[in-house]
């Protein structure tokens, strides 16, 4: 880790709150993430991971503090979407946009983006050739799953881990810097969980920054380079997989695992 | 005097009182130029209704969701609740002496009363719809970088519109029989024929009888739009998956 200190985080918190009403949600967390780190967020259920993670991209509005973005502040930006391109988001339940074929769901937010940034430069492509592109480079990242014969399918024809597996693809293909994965496993069927997975560990072994919070506590040890222990609105342990696994020191982190283990 | 007029009505055979409803002065033209009257007006009306309603519902919807459009969510607000509380014929008599006198043609006035008048409940037919769309989508659109407006118009916007289409074609064929108090500004729409001719011929059987009909064929043919646009919409959809996969019939699986 020590050359990554020096290093600019790619992702960091200051002082992050979210409040819904009356209920402190997060409470002041401060947190840096950096490339290539795949960090795990585990905790209790209602301790804030999941308001943690959206509040990375701004799907959740902070009450107070910052989020920081490649040293940017997205809390101030004026350029959200663009920072939010280099943000693939995998979901719990998909989200997959069922009026849209397979193929459509991955190129849409992608050949909007290209030619969006074509405007700004005043590159004068042609439309339909961004779309050629695009769709060539879906039934790439299909084919790397094993589903490019569902390139024409609907969503609701595929089974959940093949949507789960779309899904993710779907943020590949806006070339993300990191990714947020929300419990992209526990709205699956137990058989189908193993698929996702392993795609996931794919990204990790490839290099991809990535930020889960799971309830795969194998994932955890295998995966991560660093888990976060989540409860009541903080990061109350943060460390190795073998030192939070193996020497959890916080009582209510090893309460937690003598839960799950 | 009334004695007299029912009994020669009644001396009629039913051939002679079919010849002065349709046949002569060539009447059976004035249904039909009623008919096209009704028509463009409830053609326009529908158009200004669907544009104005999916507007009006979009600024509730992202005030509802977001906090933001403060001041024109409340306008629509207003403009929901007077519309909705007021009797359509007066704000056709509102529009066409006061507001809109200026404007010479009927046809134009009634369309835009009647527009405007369908917008507010086409507003509430179209929040509900968008209302419907599970929140995950917008979350889905945003995350990819999509700006609010466009995954509104490319995401949440079609799966609404397919889950509207019955409670929008309900409001259109509403509309589109609401336009017969049309007459009662002298607008010559379909609903205004059978009185025309009934004030010449003292009988309202088969201009009542033929009128009547037009509309009721102009709503059937609005139900074949309706189930063509659902059927349209429902790529995707998961009973219409479904039934595909299994051919439409239902297998008893029991052992």
């Amino acid at each position: 880790m020590c050359d990554a200190i020096k290093k600019e985080p790619l992702i960091k918190t200051v002082d992050l709150c979210k409040s819904f009403g009356d209920t402190l949600v997060l409470d002041h967390i401060s947190e840096n993430i950096y490339e290539g780190e795949k960090v795990v967020i585990i905790g209790p259920s209602g301790s804030g991971k999941s308001t943690f993670l959206r509040c990375l991209n701004l799907l959740e509005t902070p009450t107070e503090g910052s989020v920081f973005f490649e040293g940017e502040e997205l809390t101030r930006s004026s350029d959200l979407n663009e920072h939010r391109k280099k943000m693939g988001m995998v979901f719990q339940h998909f989200n997959l946009f069922p009026h849209l074929t397979v193929r459509k769901n991955i190129t849409l937010a992608a050949v909007d983006a290209r030619l969006h940034a074509n405007r700004k430069q005043k590159l004068k492509i042609p439309k339909k050739q961004v779309i050629a592109e695009e769709n060539e480079k879906a039934m790439a990242l299909l084919k790397r799953i094993g589903l490019e014969s569902k390139a024409d399918a609907y969503p609701a024809t595929l089974s959940g881990g093949q949507k789960q597996r779309i899904a993710i693809v779907r943020s590949l293909a806006m070339d993300p810097k990191v990714m947020l994965f929300d419990e992209p496993t526990s709205a699956l069927d137990p058989e189908m969980v193993g698929e996702v997975l392993a795609l996931m560990k794919e990204l990790a072994d490839e290099g991809m920054t990535m930020i889960v919070v799971t309830h795969e506590m194998r994932f955890a040890k295998n995966v991560s380079t660093r888990v976060l222990f989540m409860n009541e609105g903080k990061i109350t342990e943060s460390g190795t997989p073998q030192e939070i696994f193996e020497a959890p020191k916080d009582e209510s982190l090893k309460t937690f695992l003598s839960k799950v283990l | 005097m009334s004695t007299l007029f029912f009994n020669n009505i009644l001396a009629k055979t039913p051939a002679e009182r079919f010849r002065s409803a349709f046949l002569v002065d060539d009447r059976w033209q004035l249904y039909f130029k009623g008919l096209g009257n009704t028509l463009i007006m409830s053609f326009f009306a529908v158009l200004i209704g669907i544009v104005l309603g999916v507007l009006l519902a979009i600024i509730l919807y992202t005030n509802k969701k977001t906090g933001r459009l403060k001041i024109l969510s409340a306008i629509s607000n207003v403009y929901v609740t007077v519309i909705r509380g007021t009797p359509v014929v007066l704000q056709l008599f509102l529009m066409y002496f006061i507001v809109l006198m200026s404007v010479k043609n009927g046809i134009v006035v009634g369309s835009i009363t009647f527009g405007l008048n369908s917008a507010a409940y086409v507003s509430e037919v179209a929040r509900a719809g968008l209302e419907s769309v599970d929140e995950g989508q917008m979350e889905a659109g945003r995350a990819l970088g999509l700006s609010y407006p466009k995954t509104m118009i490319k995401i949440v916007l079609p799966q609404a519109l397919r889950n509207m289409i019955p409670a929008l074609f309900n409001e259109f064929i509403a509309l589109v029989k609401e336009t017969s108090v049309a007459g009662y500004v002298g607008i010559t729409d379909l609903g205004k024929i059978p009185g025309l001719i009934q004030s010449r011929t003292f009988d309202y059987l088969f201009p009542l009888l033929f009128a009547s009909l037009l509309y009721l064929v102009v709503v059937c043919l609005l139900t074949v739009v309706e189930k063509f646009l659902e059927k349209k919409f429902s790529k995707g959809d998961k009973k219409l998956v479904y039934k595909k996969r299994f051919g439409g019939k239902k297998k008893c699986a029991t052992p």
